[in-house]
């Protein structure tokens, strides 16, 4: 279980090293994808399968989408058939490629194995994380809710300039 | 339900229901004098409501927020330093309509409360939340004037990229904290063995906190920052956000004795920031970037305070914190007087030669503040300076002392420089219109009386504010106390 565990760790290292190494946005994101997935696994070995679900859900699939969207959106100047020649040659999915096979292994090795087997102590499951959420922690998800709100003007004021500067 | 288990200091609640209101009036119809009211309006309440809280914390847990006479304090400074930051801005804000007045008074209230909730903040989480929030608020603030846009946005993209990093930093040394000790209580990480990895947890905090206090070496990003955002923010970089990290540096250290480690690194932080601060601000020939240098020279003496425990120790740091803040906010709300549309605006310091025939008012009230800032009686700043002094005797830091000093002297030669322009001949050419600035005339007499009066009364102000000596933090956290029962 800790040789798992240091192995997805690793592979999380590997990909947020490759993430801020590339040129390219799109290959970047690949990256960053599998380094998401690598953290789910830590976190699901941890025994916290709640939060390796919503890193996938959120992060790995809903922000994701997001960048490549707006990468999408910056990049209307070339013809799209060059770009995307470009953007997935076999040496720039390889190894994404790679690592995500390396962690779907990880995962299947260790699907027989019952909680109770593992050396996890308890498991964190989603109605622990809603009591704390919603127990001692509902001050926090409120100021939380303020940093989103503040983010989200400060997003809106900015962008609506550049708008306007053109 | 677990409300009544709840436990939240009134001025958090004020300023969160004021956002709110603030948001429905604008979803309602934008109008500049409007929001901006409302804002003073959420400043004054959060004002009324210090010292005062709402549920009461169970007993035995150890709750997300911590109320004490350093809290208020803080809270109180804090909030008066935004509801003078919001008369500065009021006749850009109220009477300009090339700026956004609704979005900036919102992130003013928003960055407040952030602040506020650092420091109220006993536990790493509404620490983390409400520097977040203040950093965020910021970067919109920054970026917030149209007329010099690209220079707005180069300072905001400066701000975001050092404090994600540093901010990055910070929460993988909350992280080790939280694996060594097992609680997320905000003080220094104490347990017993594995001290390599206690090491590298507050030495990763402390770079967190010093990167956003701007000490030397992690100061470059100040002076750039607030030289391209408008007047008022500056003034909120300078003082909201450096009150509320500083209130949570002590927090965090408590009083005690630091560690043998923390004795060791703490003094070349204080001497490299005291001399870095003011060597840099030598060679400003802006006024805005003088006073940024300026401000984490401050900060320099205001960690030989912190460094010095004793009997003088907390009465000093808590009229430290109320010279620089007076002094400070007299100078940008006379830089903000100064400044008109289409003129210059006062953030050169050529800009303000011949003050003194001009405009007497603000040049005597400028020169009054810059002579507190440099330590010169009557000014507040004098004693202020004084006790840092007396700290740094009693602990018998010599070194740092002989810094102090020769700090103090340069500092006084960029101060008196810009009296010396004051008094030169003035240029026809550069004398801006007068305009009526009723708000502005009220806030630096208001600020000029109180840097007086604590210049000449000091001893009403000298009261130990702060909270109690470190002890080990209870092996207990919320999250804990909530899975068990």
């Amino acid at each position: 279980m800790q040789f798992l565990a240091l192995l997805s760790a690793a592979i999380t290292l590997i990909g947020a090293i490759m993430v801020i190494t590339r040129r390219v946005a799109v290959h970047a994101v690949l990256w960053l994808v599998v380094t998401l997935l690598a953290l789910a696994v830590v976190f699901a070995l941890l025994g916290a399968p709640f939060a390796a679900a919503l890193e996938v859900i959120i992060y790995a699939g809903a922000v994701m989408v997001l960048f490549v969207f707006v990468i999408m959106m910056l990049n209307l100047g070339r013809p799209d058939s060059d770009r995307e020649k470009e953007w997935l040659r076999p040496r720039a999915w390889l190894g994404p490629a790679l690592l995500a096979t390396l962690l779907c292994g990880e995962l299947l090795y260790t699907l027989p194995f019952r909680p109770d087997d593992t050396a996890a102590p308890d498991l964190l499951t989603a109605r622990d994380v809603g009591l704390s959420l919603f127990g001692p922690y509902v001050l926090m998800v409120e100021l939380a809710s303020f940093l989103l709100l503040s983010g989200l003007v400060t997003s809106f004021h900015i962008g609506r300039h550049r708008l306007r500067e053109r | 339900m677990i409300v009544h288990d709840l436990f939240l200091p009134s001025p958090l609640l004020a300023l969160s229901a004021g956002t709110m209101v603030l948001l429905a009036s604008i979803a309602w119809r934008r109008s500049a004098a409007r929001s901006l009211s409302i804002g003073l309006i959420t400043f004054l309440a959060a004002l009324a409501l210090t010292g005062r809280h709402v549920g009461s914390a169970p007993p035995g847990t150890v709750t997300l927020f911590i109320q004490d006479r350093w809290a208020d304090y803080n809270g109180i400074l804090i909030v008066l330093s935004s509801i003078s930051i919001l008369l500065m801005s009021w006749r850009d804000l109220a009477r300009d309509p090339a700026h956004p007045a609704d979005e900036s008074a919102l992130l003013l209230l928003t960055g407040t409360l952030g602040a506020v909730a650092m420091v109220f903040s006993a536990n790493y989480i509404p620490f983390f939340l409400g520097l977040e929030i203040l950093g965020i608020s910021l970067l919109g603030l920054v970026a917030s004037r149209r007329l010099r846009f690209p220079e707005g946005c180069e300072a905001a993209m400066k701000y975001l990229i050092l404090s994600g990093l540093s901010s990055a930093i910070l929460l993988f040394g909350a992280g080790l904290a939280y694996a060594v000790t097992g609680s997320l209580h905000f003080t220094l990480p104490v347990a017993a063995g594995s001290p390599g990895i206690q090491t590298a947890a507050t030495i990763m905090i402390l770079i967190g906190i010093f990167f956003k206090l701007s000490a030397v070496p992690f100061h470059l990003w100040l002076p750039d920052v607030m030289e391209g955002a408008p007047v008022p923010v500056a003034a909120f970089i300078a003082m909201v956000s450096k009150i509320a990290i500083f209130s949570s540096l002590v927090r965090f250290f408590g009083t005690g004795h630091l560690p043998f480690y923390m004795q060791s690194l703490m003094p070349a932080v204080i001497i490299l920031t005291i001399l870095g601060g003011n060597l840099q601000a030598l060679q400003q020939t802006s006024f805005t970037r003088l006073l940024a240098c300026s401000s984490i020279a401050h900060v320099g003496y205001l960690l030989i305070a912190v460094l010095s425990p004793g009997q003088l120790q907390s009465g000093v740091i808590t009229i430290y914190l109320a010279a620089y803040t007076a002094s400070t906010l007299g100078v940008f709300a006379i830089i903000s007087a100064f400044g008109s549309p289409g003129h210059p605006d006062g953030t050169e310091i050529a800009d303000w030669k011949g003050l003194f025939s001009t405009r007497p008012f603000l040049a005597v009230t400028l020169s009054l503040m810059l002579l507190s800032l440099a330590g010169i009686p009557p000014g507040i700043g004098f004693f202020a300076k004084f006790g840092i002094i007396a700290t740094g005797v009693e602990r018998q830091h010599d070194l740092l002392l002989a810094v102090l000093v020769t700090g103090s002297i340069i500092g006084l030669y960029y101060y008196l420089n810009i009296i010396r322009v004051m008094t030169g001949a003035a240029t026809p050419l550069m004398v801006p219109p007068r305009t009526r600035q009723p708000e502005l005339t009220v806030l630096v007499t208001v600020l000029t009386i109180i840097v007086i009066i604590g210049g000449l009364f000091p001893a009403r102000l000298l009261r130990p504010l702060l909270p109690a000596p470190a002890m080990t933090p209870p092996y207990q956290d919320v999250m804990k106390a909530s899975r068990s029962g």
